[in-house]
């Protein structure tokens, strides 16, 4: 569907001059960030402090090269966004609201990190996820957006109750409301607080990034957002997600024990392989794209846990390349994410169309955002010459070099993350491939796909912006060696105390043996494909020059594009073999003929794909929530004097419990 | 009974190969023993299907020699054409042989594609297929046996 202009017919209004300034602001602020954050990590931290904007307690900011970096990531993705947004606010002809919220939104964003108090988190927390909830009803005429957004308000609000909570009872028994208050006491923690605040934070920080089974609002809001906002949320806002869990988690509460370690591999472990999985078999290009997000944050997570449980059983060489490996698949995520939904965004503008059974032949008419969707797909699947490359390889070897004689839990945990990691990189190329192919190659399947025009100049600019990071990560990702060392050092408990990885030209690990270059591999694949090329181009210099004739049809009238594969039958094995886990709703209805019910006049098949731990346990809670609610409306019959007494009562039981 | 007796009781049932005839056409490919061939029937009584059939079954087994049906005229190195042109196929031939990548052949099996056969003056017939398209290699016969198809093939693989 194309963007619906929302503000209604306005006379006079120059969407152009307001998309430009409001492009141009985000773009700014996220260069401000891009330079804030990399001050931070080569120079020295940075504080700030406002005693009057907040009673109490005031608003305090602290930077170090762990939300520094996160800084950083953020601010790059907002100026290539901002540069994109340009081009699309305008054609989109946006309504002022969501054009004055993007860059409230990049701020928020760049606050959350730099927070350094409970209460300047949670507030910067709070302006993120309103400011995220505004842009995601941009479009809020269409039924579908408005679903979305009431699903992810009730989910984020709920993650938000969690953290809270755990922020709370945190800076309680820390004595204090700054994070270095808390870090100060944090020895001092019983060990229930700490697995309370564990606990808690893994809810609502583990929600935020879409991890299982918190996860259901990803795939459903990142679609229906427009689709510069759709960059933003699944580039830098899951990001804040892992932000939370590093700070307080790791770094704020300490080494923890086995388990905490354990847990995130677990859940991140499940993540990577349901997200990959229903991105496989997705055929909405947005919807694709977010369970990828889901998929990129479990990999991220399991490296963290694989970082936590190393450190706590004595490993920190092999810690150090799984924190590594985690910061790295982080920063090069929100590179090539932020690149395939900014070309989505692209292709949704020319063709009105996000639905990969009704794309295709893009490639002749929109040649640059297919070369761009390309890098970011190959990116995303994992291979040499891909962005996600470098991090997946270190995950891998910090996997696979754990110690020998060590714990049993460590024995178990290890080959079978390696199991987990193989099976989504497999799936993943699979989800890539068919959203590449059968999106933008062959010839368009509808009308719409046919008629669809290469994307304006500032459109491209964006996403080019995105496309060099993406390249920076493929072939040299020794430009954020430094970057990463300094990071590194601030998470000793991760592994900061031993001698992190070498990213080179060639990486290198030390204590371990292993030893890759991306670029040199990147540069030899080029160089054997030009030899190819080069070799079969001289060796049928001698052919019959080549004539054009129709296209065989097995001898039938001439194939329509309808005929070809589409992504529903591209990914039709990997639904049949993982049909217990995907659970599709097939329907199948046979319409006869009046007179005769041996003849079929018409057979219709269809089947829909929803996701199913929302089915298997939302769907109980909700209603075991509904029947709460009809309980408790007993209490609720209209009459004043009543809930007056409801008031006094509740305020005698809670001077009560705090005397 | 077992597999093992029952190869042991049936024994090799296929004809003896029998002398290479003389090499007169050169294989489109350039080498020996390999000959892909797409088959088509342009208005044929199915009467030179059949023994093609049996040329490629295990009594006969042109295999053997190096020639091949394929289904696909992109795959091909010959056409074989049997029957006499009717109108609604005339087309189709042309398409199919167009299809087919240089060097190709064309081999014409039995009278009917030959000359005409029994059909030459019908009034929905063109006429052979050396009307249509230029026919490379002929096997007259109504129908050809098998043995003769064989030895056709055989003058075209070199084996």
């Amino acid at each position: 569907m194309l963007p619906a202009p929302v503000g209604g017919p306005v006379p006079e209004r120059h969407v152009g001059a307001e998309a430009a300034l409001s492009g141009g602001l985000t773009s700014l602020l996220g260069a401000a960030g891009l330079a804030l954050g990399l001050s931070v990590i080569f120079g020295d931290p940075r504080h700030l402090r406002i005693g009057w904007l907040l009673p109490l307690v005031g608003v305090s900011f602290d930077l170090d090269p762990l939300g520094g970096v996160f800084v950083a990531a953020t601010g790059a993705v907002s100026v290539a966004v901002g540069v994109y947004s340009v081009g699309y606010a305008k054609r989109g002809r946006w309504a002022r609201l969501p054009m004055v919220t993007l860059p409230l939104f990049v701020a928020g964003l760049l606050l959350v990190p730099a927070a350094g108090s409970v209460t300047t988190f949670l507030l910067s927390w709070e302006l993120m996820a309103a400011t995220s909830l505004v842009l995601v009803l941009s479009e809020h005429r269409r039924d579908a957006v408005r679903s979305a957004g009431a699903f992810y308000a009730v989910m984020t609000q709920l993650g938000f109750v969690a953290i809270l909570l755990a922020l709370v009872i945190l800076a309680a028994a820390g004595g204090g409301d700054t994070f270095a208050t808390i870090a100060a006491h944090a020895p001092g923690l019983t060990s229930g607080t700490r697995t309370t605040v564990f606990l808690l934070t893994l809810v609502g920080f583990g929600s935020k990034a879409g991890l299982l089974p918190l996860h259901a609002w990803l795939p459903k809001a990142h679609p229906e957002a427009p689709s510069p906002v759709s960059a933003l949320m699944s580039a830098a806002m899951v990001n804040m997600g892992i932000y939370g869990i590093i700070r307080i988690d790791l770094q704020l509460l300490g080494p923890g024990p086995h388990w905490w370690g354990l847990t995130l591999m677990i859940f991140g472990a499940l993540s990577a392989v349901f997200g990959v999985l229903q991105a496989s078999v997705a055929t909405d290009l947005k919807q694709l794209l977010a369970y990828s997000t889901t998929e990129n944050m479990g990999l991220v997570t399991l490296a963290l846990g694989a970082a936590a449980l190393l450190s706590s059983s004595g490993a920190p060489a092999v810690a150090a390349i799984a924190m590594t490996a985690a910061l790295l698949h982080l920063l090069s995520h929100a590179a090539f994410k932020s690149l395939g939904f900014l070309a989505a965004g692209s292709v949704l503008s020319a063709t009105g169309l996000r639905d990969l059974d009704k794309l295709g032949g893009l490639a002749r008419r929109m040649p640059a955002t297919t070369v761009l969707f390309g890098i970011a797909a190959l990116g995303a699947s994992g291979l040499p010459l891909g962005a996600g490359f470098a991090s997946e390889w270190l995950l891998f070897q910090s996997l696979i070099h754990s110690p020998h004689d060590s714990n049993t839990v460590l024995a178990l945990a290890m080959p079978l993350s390696v199991g987990a990691v193989a099976l989504t990189t497999g799936l993943g190329i699979a989800a890539m491939v068919k959203a590449f192919g059968v999106g933008f190659l062959a010839r368009p399947r509808t009308a719409a796909a046919g008629a669809a025009r290469e994307a304006p100049a500032s459109m491209l600019a964006g996403m080019s912006l995105a496309a060099a990071a993406c390249t920076v990560f493929a072939v040299a990702p020794v430009l954020l060696g430094p970057t990463l060392r300094h990071v590194l050092g601030e998470l000793p408990t991760l592994g900061g105390s031993a001698e992190g990885p070498a990213l080179g030209t060639i990486l290198r690990l030390p204590g371990v043996a292993g030893s890759i270059s991306p670029g040199l591999l990147a540069a030899a694949l080029v160089i054997a494909i030009l030899l190819a090329v080069g070799i079969a181009r001289w060796s049928t210099r001698h052919r019959p020059p080549a004539t054009e004739t129709a296209l065989w049809a097995c001898g039938a009238d001439a194939l329509g594009p309808r005929m070809q594969y589409t992504a529903t039958s591209f990914a039709e094995p990997l639904q049949r073999v993982f049909d217990d886990i995907l659970r599709p709703d097939t329907d199948v209805e046979i319409t006869h003929f009046a007179e005769s019910q041996y003849l079929v006049e018409k057979v219709t098949y269809r089947t829909r794909l929803d996701d199913p731990v929302e089915q298997r346990f939302y769907t109980p809670v909700v209603r075991a929530v509904r029947m709460w609610a009809q309980l408790v409306r007993r209490a609720h019959n209209g009459s004043i004097h009543l809930y007056l007494t409801y008031g006094a009562l509740w305020m005698l039981i809670v001077l009560l419990v705090a005397k | 009974m077992s597999w093992l007796a029952k190869i042991r009781r049936v024994g090799r049932m296929v004809e003896p190969a029998g002398e290479a005839p003389e090499v007169t056409v050169a294989p489109p490919t350039g080498v020996t023993g390999s000959l892909q061939l797409r088959h088509v029937d342009s208005g044929s009584c199915n009467g030179c299907e059949l023994e093609i059939a049996g040329a490629f079954s295990p009594v006969y087994d042109a295999e053997r020699f190096g020639a091949r049906l394929v289904a696909s005229p992109r795959h091909a190195d010959a056409v074989l054409a049997t029957g006499v042109v009717t109108h609604n196929m005339r087309q189709p031939l042309l398409n199919t042989l167009n299809a087919v990548p240089e060097p190709r052949l064309v081999i014409a099996v039995g009278d009917c594609a030959c000359n005409g056969g029994v059909f030459t003056k019908g009034y929905g017939v063109v006429g052979p297929v050396g009307d249509v398209i230029p026919v490379d290699v002929h096997v007259p016969g109504c129908p050809p046996t098998p043995p003769q198809i064989i030895a056709a093939l055989r003058t075209v693989t070199g084996r």
